[in-house]
């Protein structure tokens, strides 16, 4: 087969008609090359330093995994005691994280792939505090590959014919190889990524073990990268499995330890969740209680690690490790 | 086989969709819950070579049962020894591929040709109810090759149209309609399964094939907002079996989050199964 002698006529077939994080990947590139630390300097620093210095009011937030699996919950805790303002989330593969972050007063805009619709989500809906943009999972993941690859856009198989298409940033466009339709769908570059990785270097480059949703695209994607780590590993420990590194320092910008980083959820391979921690959150959400469960478990505490001293106590937390048995597949 | 004393209607709907798995066919499901309980099922009582994929792209795992609460998805027991251990992107693209024969999943509503509501009951934006988004349904059910979808026996749930199309069926029943969207070649809705009854299509358009020993056609249809096609010959179902029921409430969804008794329950009277 050959190419076809005459050109194609490009045309757009249909377009959704939502707002969308603007598209810019040259500016993201000015970003990267202005922004980034190229040298092998340590990043450590505690999760107030790095919301404070990498978190801004009005930013697009992403979060890889969620609440209740390896979820970045000591900075998206850290997040809500600092009050953050208008942040628009990437809410995909979420149960609670939207609706935690809505009724706390940080989160005023979010593209759906999934988030549990719940009262504090119904309110902020009904009183115009919360705009919603339709995607899916998958879709809000492409949409952070073509991102993390540096292109406008990516074609996909899925999302059109859909009413999620016509209510967000996707358009059908005739495909200029085959001719037949294709769906396209905006690049996404976050302004800020909070991801929890098993291990890290003081350098940023990490390791993740197990499943997970996006965690590589959002790191690659986002001008702004925050990796919490359960260990803080030696560079000379990277350097011996380099094949183990998920994600290379220099798309990091701030590396935070956070041991039980992600209760109560779980760690695969290092923790169990906390069944009682997960049904409190969940049942808070879901009676419209968010803002006893925040001052209960954030607010009154200047640090994750003082709450988990203060709240949870070491023998929960020994417990949650001791029931994690599936271990096979989670060191390097 | 034994037969069951007693189930829930949930747990029917589960073991019919287990008794449609295939040994050497590669199922896609969607989320935790009712979706992966019935391949699990199916795959440990019947068929031993079928092949799931899950949400965030393990392929073929060998879980430890049970799971923790909520725990369905990249928690360790869910995803042990899994022949790989993916992403979301990974399992969207395999589906992009064609290798997911058939994907699984459940919903809030459904309309006369297969289209599928998860994200708003009532006018878009309007005074309505949200609810959660397709999160992965979506690809599932553009991208898989034959679609399998669970839902309630219920008027609100079987409609002429769907309020929003979260993920597509034949979309508006036209042929050729997915392609138009952009869609692969060749997939599509195949069965829907309730605690009551089993759908096919015909002609992309919803039609009743089978039905529980315990319930009418004409219960059924009563139950549909929009009446559905119906077989010239409507089958009878097999009901659960107690080594189904066995399994079911001792491995995999042992704290009836997923099976609980809000649809009701089935008994046997000595003679017949009959709605308690």
């Amino acid at each position: 087969m050959t190419a076809p002698s005459a050109p194609r006529k490009l045309s757009i077939l249909r377009e959704g008609t939502s707002q969308y994080l603007a598209v810019d990947p040259d500016g993201f590139r000015a970003h990267i090359r202005d922004n980034k630390q190229r040298a092998l300097k340590s990043r450590l620093m505690t999760a107030k330093e790095a919301v404070e210095r990498f978190v801004s009011d009005g930013d697009y937030l992403t979060y890889e995994c969620n609440y209740l699996m390896r979820g970045p919950n000591e900075v998206v805790h850290e997040i809500i005691r600092q009050g953050k303002k208008r942040l628009w989330a990437a809410g995909k593969f979420t149960y609670v994280d939207v609706a935690l972050l809505v009724d706390a007063g940080c989160v005023s805009r979010a593209d759906c792939g999934f988030f549990l619709s719940a009262p504090p989500i119904d309110r902020a809906l009904k009183e115009g505090r919360l705009e919603v943009f339709e995607y899916s999972n998958v879709i809000m993941t492409l949409r952070l590959q073509a991102g993390a690859m540096g292109v406008p856009f990516l074609p996909v198989r899925s999302f059109g014919g859909t009413d999620g298409f016509d209510h967000s940033g996707a358009k059908l466009i005739t495909d200029p190889y085959t001719g037949d339709p294709i769906t396209i769908v905006p690049a996404l570059n976050p302004d800020v990524a909070v991801i929890h990785a098993h291990q890290a270097d003081v350098y940023g480059n990490a390791r993740i073990f197990g499943t997970g949703v996006s965690d590589v695209e959002s790191a690659l994607a986002s001008k702004k990268v925050i990796i919490s780590a359960e260990e803080i590993v030696e560079t000379a420990e990277i350097r011996r499995n380099p094949g183990a590194t998920s994600i290379p320092y220099y798309a990091v910008d701030a590396v935070v330890h956070s041991t039980y980083g992600s209760y109560p959820g779980t760690c695969p391979g290092y923790y169990g969740s906390d069944p009682e921690g997960v049904f409190e959150v969940f049942r808070a959400i879901m009676s419209d209680q968010v803002q006893p469960y925040l001052d209960k478990w954030v607010r009154p505490f200047e640090t994750f690690e003082q709450m988990l001293d203060e709240r949870v106590g070491k023998p929960k937390l020994e417990a949650m490790r001791a029931r994690e048995t599936a271990r096979e597949g989670y060191s390097a | 086989m034994t037969r069951a004393e007693a189930f829930s209607e949930r747990e029917v709907a589960m073991c019919t969709v287990a008794h449609l798995i295939e040994d050497g066919r590669t199922y896609w499901a969607a989320g935790g819950g009712t979706p992966l309980y019935a391949v699990l099922l199916g795959q440990k009582l019947y068929a031993p070579d079928a092949q799931y994929v899950t949400e965030d792209g393990v392929i073929s795992p060998e879980p430890l049962l049970p799971f923790e609460p909520m725990m369905t998805m990249v928690a360790s027991r869910a995803v042990h020894h899994a022949l790989q251990w993916g992403t979301m992107n990974s399992a969207g693209v395999h589906a992009q591929l064609g290798h997911m024969d058939y994907g699984v999943l459940n919903t809030l509503q459904v309309d006369q040709h297969g289209n599928i509501n998860s994200t708003f009951l009532g006018e878009y934006g309007g005074s309505g109810r949200r609810f959660g988004g397709p999160g992965g349904a979506d690809t599932i059910a553009a991208c898989c090759w034959r679609t399998i979808l669970i839902t309630d026996q219920d008027r609100r749930k079987f409609v002429k149209q769907v309020d929003f199309i979260s993920s597509p069926g034949f979309l508006d029943g036209t042929p050729g309609a997915r392609e138009r969207a952009g869609l692969p070649r060749d997939t599509g809705p195949w069965r829907v399964v309730t605690p009551w009854a089993m759908y096919d299509y015909s002609e992309r358009r919803l039609r009743l094939m089978a039905r529980v020993p315990w319930v009418s056609v004409e219960e059924i249809l009563a139950e549909c907002e929009w009446k559905p096609l119906v077989a010239s010959e409507v089958q009878v179902l097999e009901p659960p079996t107690e080594e189904e029921l066995q399994l079911l409430r001792t491995e995999l969804d042992v704290r009836g989050q997923t099976t609980d008794a809000a649809g009701g329950w089935i008994t046997w009277d000595g003679e017949q199964y009959v709605r308690a």
